[in-house]
Parts: C-alpha cells; structure tokens; sequence
C-alpha cells in the first residue's frame, strides 16, 4: 500500500490527527501551524511547562532555600553564602564528599565491567534465553527497600552465609563485620549497588552487541585477528556510544542514592557511608535545617556536572 | 557439530560464566525465600545452616497478606508507576519528535536543558515540591506521586526516545508530506506506529524506576491506606526497632514476582527497542 | 496475561486527565475551607503497640463523641516519619490540628505550636506534679507548648540465665562491675551488645548517661560554651573503649536500632540497652527466651546515675482553625479518667510522667518493667544540661556524640575524638 493510499484510507476514517488537520485548513492557520518551528514548539510547550512547574521551580525554590538560614516551621532570613562556608568547614561534608564519589566511582566500574562480561557470556544462542534474561533482570526489578532488607539479614555475621563458610575456613568467629568495620562496610553498600546494577549494564549492552553485524566478526577472523582483538578493536569501539549513555544515566543514580543507605546503615558506622542524599535528609528531616539541608544536596550539583563532562570527554576522544 | 572439544570450550565460554551470574544474581532471592519459609525459631538460630529450611511454613505470607495492607500497596504501586509512566511517555515523545526530527531555533538549548534537568538531584527537590503538593492539595493522594515521578521519568524517556527516533529512515514522513499530510499526521500516523518498541523499552525502564521510588513517597504519603509497596513494607513491618523479618521476605518476593512476569513477555522488545535506538547514538 | 490498553489510548486519556487537574486547580487555588469544627485531626506515630491505638480509635474517640458531637480523626503516621510530616504540615499551615511530638520537636516547632500553660499547670496540681524530666521536654521559654504525655525508657535488658552462670543475681551498680561481668560473659561466649552505630535510640540510651555519669558534658547550661574537652569526657571515653573491646562484638560499630533486638532473639548476647521493645516481642514470640530476660536502670558512675529521656507529648498547632476545640480536647484528655486507661491499654510501654501514676496498678502487671518508672527521675534530655536548641538538634543529627565514642572504640586516640567532636560542636556553636 503507497503512502498516499494509505493516508487516502485514514483520511476517510475521520481519525483526530486529520480533523485538527483538515479544520486548520479551513481556519487558514494551517499553514503557519505546519511550519516547522511553530510545530515544534507547540509540541513542546506542555512537556516544558510541565518540567517548568515541577522542576524549575522547585530548583528555584530550592536556589532560595540554600541562601537562607531557615529552621523548619520559622521563616527564613537570607544568609547570601553562610550555609555552604559552614559546609566546607563541616568536617562530616568533606567526608560525605568523598564516600559519594569512591562509591560512585568504583560501583560504576565494577557495573560496566560485570555488565560488559555478562553481555559476552550473553550474547551466545541457547535455550531459555528469554527467561534467563529476565530472570537476571531480578535485582533491578526488585524494590531496592526489600532487597536491602534482605542484604542486612546477609550481612549479619551471626547469620550470613558467607561467615558461616570463613569460619569453617579457620577465619575467627564470629568472622569479618561488613557493617561495623568502616572499610566493610563501604564494600558492602558498594557490592549491593553494583548487584543492583549490574543486569541494567548487562542487558542494555547485550542488546549493543546484538547489532554488530556478523560480518564485522567475519572479516576480523579471515584477516587473522584473536579473540581479544576481535574484542578491542571491533566490539569496544562499537559499544561505545551505548556505554556512554548507560554510564552516564548509571552515574547520576548512583551519585543521588539514598534509599541503600538510608535502611542499611543510615550513614554508620561513623559517618563512613554517609552519602549526600542521606546526609542533606539527616539536615533537613532530622535537625530541621531547611537550608542547610539543601546547601548540601545543591553541592551535588557541580560535582555530578562535572563528572558526566569528564565521561562525555574521554568516550568522545577514544 | 558440536564435539567434546567445542563442548568443553562452550561450556567454559557460556555456561560457567553464565552460571556465575546467575548464582549472584539469584543468591540473595533464593535467601529472601527461604527466610520468608522459616518459623521464627528457626529464622534466628545462628547455628543451623542458613541456607535450608527444615520446618518451611506459610505462616509469614498469611499474616502479610491479612494483617497488613499489602495488597492495597501494590495496587496502589502498580497504579503509580503505569500512569506516572504513560505521562512520561507521552511527555518524552513530545519532546523527543521535535528534538529528533525537525529543525527549530532554539534545539540545542531545549536539548541541553532536558539533559540539564536530569542533573536535579531528588533530595533537593523534595522540599520544595512538598510545598508545592500541598499548597495543591494534593497531600497524601496518588495524584502527588503521580505527577512528580515524571519529573525524573520524563528526560530519561525523552533522551531514550530521541536516540532511537533518529535511527528511523526519514523516508516514509518525507512521502507523507510530499503528499500534503500536516506535521501532525504524520507524526501521529507514520512515525510514532513505527516506534512502538521504542516506546516500550522507555516504557519498562520508566515503569521499573516508578515502582522502585522511594524518598517521594516517602515524604508525600503517610497515610497507610495510598502507600506504596516500598513505604508500605518499611513502614508497617517496621516498627521502631521490631522488624517483622518473615514478613518482610514475603513481601520482597511477592513484590517483585508479578513484576518479574511482565518483564520476561516484554524482555524481546526491549532488547530489541534499545537495540535499534541507543546504538547509533 | 491481557496487555494494558494500547498505548496511544491510555496516552491520550492521561493527558486530557492532566490538561483537566491542572485547570481545575488552577481556577480553584489553595484557598482556605471555612471553618466547620466538627472534627479534629490527632497525628500520631503508629504504636508499635497496636492495642494502644486501638483504645484510642475504639474506646477514647466515640467516648469523646458522644460528650461533645466532635469527632476526633486519630491520623496514623509511620515510625520514623512523624518530623517529615510534622515539617509538611507546618509548611503548608493545614494537615492535622493536633499532633504527638518527641524529643526535640516541641522546640524546633516552638513558633507554631499554641501555648498550653494553662492545661499543663491544672494537669500537674490535680495528679501529683510533674516529673522535672517533663518540664525539660515541653517548656520552651518558660511556657509549656506541649502536654507530656509520656517517656519512652532506654534501660538494660539482660539475661538473668547467663549472669546466673558467673554468679551475679543482681545487675550490677556501677559501669565498672558491669565492665567485670561483661569480661566473664565475653569469655563464655555471652558477650554484650551495645549499639554504636547511627541509629537513633539505643545508641544514645547509654551513651549520653555514660557521659554523664562520669561528669563530662557537651555545652555549658547557658548553651553558648562548649566543654566537651575535659577529663570527664576523656574518662568516659576511655571506660567506652575497654567496654567495648572487651565485653562486645565487634559488630555493633554498625549496629542500627533493630541490631540488637534481632542479637537478642538469636541468644547472641547477654546484656544490651534498649526499651521495653525486646521483652515485649519476647513474650509474644520468643517465650523461653522472655523468661530470662530482666529489665534494670543504667549502672552509676562517679558523678551519678542517670537516663535519657524520650519524652512523647501532645501539641497544638497555632494555625488551626479549631482553637478553643483543641485545647477542650486535650484537656479532658489530660484527665485521669482517659489517660489511666490508655496508659494501661500499652501495659507501661509509655511510662506517664505525673506523679500520681507511681503506684498504678498497670506497673504489677509486668514488674520486671518497673526500672523504666524508677528511671524518670533522673532521665535528661539529650545534650542536658544545655537547654533545647536547634543548634543542639544538629549537633544531634549530625551524631557528634555518639561518632566519638564510636571512633575512640574503633581505635582512635582519646585525645583525637574529643579535638574533633569539639571542633564539630564549636561550628555549630558557631564559635569556631
């Protein structure tokens, strides 16, 4: 069926597309309306309000808020930069700091990776393959809360598997604390995001390797190339722009995450797990510092623009 | 044909590491089952092995499904995360077609600006947007998380929506207008019925991360009867310093099986919708 | 399984749905619904004890009905979540007319919360006075802006089995015997469970009365000086650390507050601080376990014996438009006759903070729980003896406390965590 058949057919199903269309006309509007930019726009506009309303002005808002010394149920008094100085003399804001970007950074690497080695092993023809894939999709479906929850019950040394087989090992009970030792427990919450993560790498860069043509493979084997070079200098290349967006939409994740922490370890053990979602909630929520808290969570800012820059910069130079 | 020594290397190639993520992924579900099995006595006995149930019983399911109202959490999260979707669809087409398709003044910025926005991090928002719930009224109803999930679904389902519409042949709308179809008709009839998969991989990943949501719900509803499944659970099996763990299990599991279910019928097409879409760019 | 209605379908419903929200709100505006008192809303944090708030829904509300024709909405909000919702409705200036407080709150929301000096003074003359704990919780600037109306206690729970095994039948008086006991039991493979991670009660229900006890303060009373550093402080920090490397598992570095309810039930500890939480599940759930589980006050120190206080009041938001109908409610529900009867429906997990109650019957029901009563007299406000402050209120939410006792059991130098906590509490002093 050509094109102007099938829009002929339409037509004559009076559908709502063709009778604003066709009213348009009539009103002589039409042809301003079909220019492109009008178009566009108009397309936009209510998308855009709707960001405007729900977004723009809170981060307005929230601007305001950060300027002002405002204890929660007193107005608030502008304070100009007062809030972020306290900030950058607090001590537990530096180390927040730092938690946020190790725990960002290396769960990140580690999702890529893992996700990258899951897309190979994937990318093979077998049985199941439908169900095997969603069924490892299982930790990104799961709400996070619960399956925290879970984690805390792993974690447990009294309880936890992985205790039970190191002290059948010889290691000492009641074996390592993943949440009481500092070091631990930055392993544990970044072990539990990456868990978390990983089948969304996973998946999304199976679906990159799935449109790599098998010529591509072909041409690679007849000139001679290894696995490896087949690997580095065909696939990687290929599966760039797909990692990039799935890096960058995993960064920005991870940089904001609250709910891991706020249930497993609410910060502790000594503020090594504090993140700076949870800490501007403890701000906020907890010791009723309206702007302080939002000084905290607008400090998120330049460090997350800054980082999605540095990716952008390196995947587009490689 | 495959012979012993292709079987060996398919094995070591597929199946072992196959099996290693399967094993990591699954490890803590199959814990989360077989906690949600145990009896009490047996959930806090540190010296038997924790990985089997001797004495498994159902009691946890039952008192989660009759003594809490987890049945109306998850309506109440599927509700939530399918309408906050559908409005993120529809937003991110909206703003994907133009971005993607057509030229304007002013495209870099709206572009720049969409991505912008997806900077706004959650915990600066919710203070503001508590006021701006309230001051609609809107305090403890759906409607509040419905209209707020979008503002993290929508740029994410606009930028996914804008890489896969560019890989669509330009050739089909350039007939349609050739034959004098508006701008509209052809978006509405030629291009959009083409994008479907496209539509439904933004659409899972949105619907996931509505279901998942957390710290807006939390602040948004406290009234136990419009919880979501994740406030819900934290806030009923949790009380003060007593965790009802059995229940909790349940509750994990019997949250993310239906999910689970949805995810394996429409797995293919999303695979397929990234697969076309993000690749090229 | 029938897919969901196809796409552009429920697409073009949702956005015609909104087009319409956001009209109709647009036009309506957030105007103010003219006072019709007939009702009032009582915010309150689900008890973790559910036939306190079945009395309350079931026997005080329709009682209350029937006196006045005013029906009382008892609006339930999470554990946890009461400062959020609190905050949300102060905000916004609508949401509930009367609320539950704790801690701190009275004064964070001081400006918005009415005055009930009155009910509070008739309260007090009628049932035996006031706990001075009480004063501490509700007065902000010599006036009452909440009703007490209880405390929830952090006390030692302890296993009367184990302790029996090295020869102790009472628990033990001081930190020091204690520590003793703590060494024997460790060795037996009893240890203790005392929290020090960030939770939020069981931490701060040892660690500020053994502060205390050992005379070491955060700031002066006049709420300005900051006197961490002395060697009160440095003495109870040094007990902490021998405390916890010997008598502890090393676990509770991370604990939160569940931590040690779920030791306690897998028999993996001997003594812990908590409320009335363990032995109440324990009787429900872990029987055997509930028999040799006995609740004592906090062992003494050189400079006393104390406990925190965490102290639930009533208060009344000064934006509501039933005033007058507030303030009678909550006067008769000051009065014994109400307040006997809920106190008994929670069989003393919220321990009433006038003296008349002392010798209640509720208290023989359950005798091992009498400690908790015994305990308000000398039960303090966090950051006692500075008043409530909000700059006590971040020192709180940032853990300075609690972070140092953590960091010197951790490992670190006495010398080092009391420069840093005081560092910590002079920025927020702002004396830095």
């Amino acid at each position: 069926m050509s094109v102007s058949s099938e829009l002929q057919c339409c037509r004559l199903k009076g559908r709502w597309a063709d009778w604003i269309t066709s009213g348009l006309s009539t009103m002589r509007i039409r042809p301003w309306l079909d220019r492109e930019s009008v178009f566009s726009w108009l397309m936009l506009a209510p998308p855009l309000l709707f960001l405007a309303a729900f977004v723009g002005y809170p981060f307005c808002y929230g601007i305001v808020l950060s300027l002002q010394d405002r204890p929660v149920a007193q107005p608030g008094v502008f304070v100009g930069l007062k809030n972020f100085a306290t900030d950058l003399k607090d001590p537990v804001f530096w180390r927040v700091a730092s938690n946020t970007f190790i725990y960002t950074g290396i769960a990140t690497l580690l999702k890529a990776l893992g996700g990258l080695g899951l897309a190979l092993a994937m990318n093979q023809q077998f049985r199941m393959k439908n169900l095997v894939r969603a069924v490892l999709l299982l930790p990104f479906i799961v709400p996070t809360v619960l399956s925290t929850v879970a984690w805390m019950w792993i974690l447990d040394p009294a309880f936890s598997v992985f205790n039970w087989f190191l002290i059948r090992l010889g290691v000492p009970k009641p074996g390592p604390s993943w949440l009481g030792n500092p070091i631990l427990a930055m392993t544990s919450i970044i072990v539990i995001n990456t868990w978390r993560g990983l089948p969304f790498y996973g998946i999304t860069l199976l679906a990159g390797l799935q449109t790599i043509s098998p010529e591509l493979y072909e041409v690679a084997t007849v000139d001679g190339a290894s696995g490896f070079q087949r690997f580095r200098y065909v696939i990687l290349p290929l599966l760039q722009p797909i990692l990039l967006i799935v890096t960058l939409f995993s960064v920005i994740f991870t940089f904001a995450d609250f709910q891991l922490v706020y249930v497993l370890t609410h910060g502790g053990p000594q503020n090594a797990t504090h993140l700076f979602a949870t800490y501007a909630f403890d701000l906020a929520m907890g010791a009723g510092q309206l702007g302080l808290g939002a000084s905290v969570a607008l400090s998120m800012l330049p460090a997350l623009a800054l980082l999605i820059v540095a990716l952008t910069r390196y995947m587009q130079r490689q | 044909m495959v012979d012993g020594r292709g079987r060996i290397a398919r094995l070591l190639r597929m199946w072992v590491p196959l099996g290693f993520f399967l094993v990591l992924a699954l490890f803590p579900f199959y814990w989360m089952a077989v906690t949600s099995l145990k009896p009490n006595a047996e959930l806090y006995n540190t010296r038997m092995m924790p990985l089997l149930v001797y004495h498994p019983t159902l009691k946890h399911y039952v008192d989660l499904l009759t003594e809490t109202r987890f049945l109306a959490w998850t309506w109440n999260t599927m509700l939530v995360a399918i309408a906050s979707t559908a409005i993120s669809l529809v937003f991110g087409g909206m703003l994907a077609y133009p971005l993607a398709r057509l030229r304007f003044p002013g495209a870099g910025l709206i572009a720049m600006g969409v991505a912008a926005v997806y900077l706004v991090p959650q915990p600066l928002l919710f203070i503001p947007l508590a006021d701006l719930i309230n001051r609609l009224r809107l305090g403890n109803t759906l409607t509040a998380v419905i209209l707020t999930y979008p503002t993290m679904l929508v740029p994410f389902c606009a930028w996914l929506l804008m890489g896969y519409f560019k890989t669509v042949p330009p050739e089909l709308e350039e007939a349609a207008r050739i034959d004098g179809a508006s701008h509209l008709q052809t978006m509405w009839r030629i291009f959009l019925p083409l994008c479907a998969p496209g539509f439904i991989s933004a659409g899972i990943f949105a619907f996931t991360l509505a279901q998942n949501e957390f710290l807006y719900a939390l602040i948004f509803l406290t009234k136990t009867s419009v919880r979501t499944v994740p406030i819900g659970v934290i806030a009923e099996l949790i009380r003060g310093d007593v965790f009802y763990w059995g229940q909790l299990m349940a509750a994990a599991l019997l949250g993310s099986i239906p999910v689970a279910l949805i995810y394996s019928f429409f797995v293919e097409h999303y695979v397929a919708g990234l697969t076309s879409g993000s690749v090229k760019g | 399984m029938a897919g969901p209605a196809p796409l552009h379908k429920r697409s073009r419903r949702g956005f015609l749905k909104l087009a319409a929200l956001g009209t109709v709100g647009a036009i309506i505006g957030p105007r103010q619904a003219p006072a019709a008192p007939k009702s009032l809303t009582l915010l309150h944090e689900s008890s973790f004890i559910k036939t306190f708030d079945e009395y309350f829904q079931k026997t005080l509300v329709p009682t209350y009905e029937k006196e006045t024709g005013i029906k009382v909405n008892y609006e339930l909000t999470s554990v946890g979540s009461l400062p959020t919702r609190m905050s949300t409705i102060t905000e916004t200036g609508s949401g509930a007319d009367i609320t539950m407080t704790f801690l701190l709150l009275p004064f964070l929301f001081d400006e918005k919360l009415l005055d009930v000096s009155d009910i509070a003074e008739e309260a007090g003359k009628k049932q035996g006075g006031w706990y001075d704990a009480a004063r501490e919780a509700a007065i902000v600037n010599d006036r009452w802006k909440a009703l007490p109306f209880s405390n929830i206690g952090q006390l030692m729970n302890w296993r009367t089995d184990w302790f029996a095994e090295v020869g102790v039948t009472k628990f033990p008086d001081t930190w020091e015997e204690l520590y003793e006991v703590g060494k024997k039991l460790k060795a037996k493979g009893h240890p203790f469970g005392f929290e020090l991670g960030h939770g939020f009660g069981d931490n701060h229900g040892w660690l500020y009365p053994l502060l205390w006890s050992y005379g070491g303060h955060e700031v002066e009373p006049d709420g300005k000086t900051v006197v961490i550093d002395s060697d009160e402080t440095a003495r109870a920090v040094d007990f902490a650390r021998k405390f916890f490397r010997d008598t502890m598992l090393d676990d509770v570095l991370g604990w939160t507050d569940v931590s040690n309810n779920k030791a306690w039930y897998a028999e993996q500890i001997s003594c812990t601080n908590n409320a009335e939480s363990i032995l109440w599940l324990g009787k429900r759930d872990f029987p055997a376990i509930a028999k040799v589980t006995d609740q004592a006050q906090n062992p003494m120190g050189p400079k006393g014996r104390f406990h925190i206080m965490s102290a639930i009041s009533h208060a009344i938001f000064s934006f509501t438009p039933a005033k007058e109908e507030a303030r009678a409610f909550l006067r008769w529900l000051t009065d014994e006759k109400q307040l006997s009867g809920w106190y008994a429906s929670a069989d003393t997990y919220y321990q009433p903070l006038l003296h008349s109650y002392d010798n209640a019957p509720m208290w023989q029901v359950e005798p091992r729980n009498i400690p908790y009563r015994d305990a308000l007299a000398s039960a303090h406000l966090l950051g006692w003896p500075a008043p409530p402050s909000r700059q006590l209120a971040e020192s709180v939410a940032k853990y300075v406390v609690v972070d140092m006792f953590a960091k010197a059991c951790a490992g670190a130098a006495t010398k080092d965590v009391i420069a840093n906590a005081e560092v910590q509490l002079k920025q927020i002093y702002r004396q830095a």
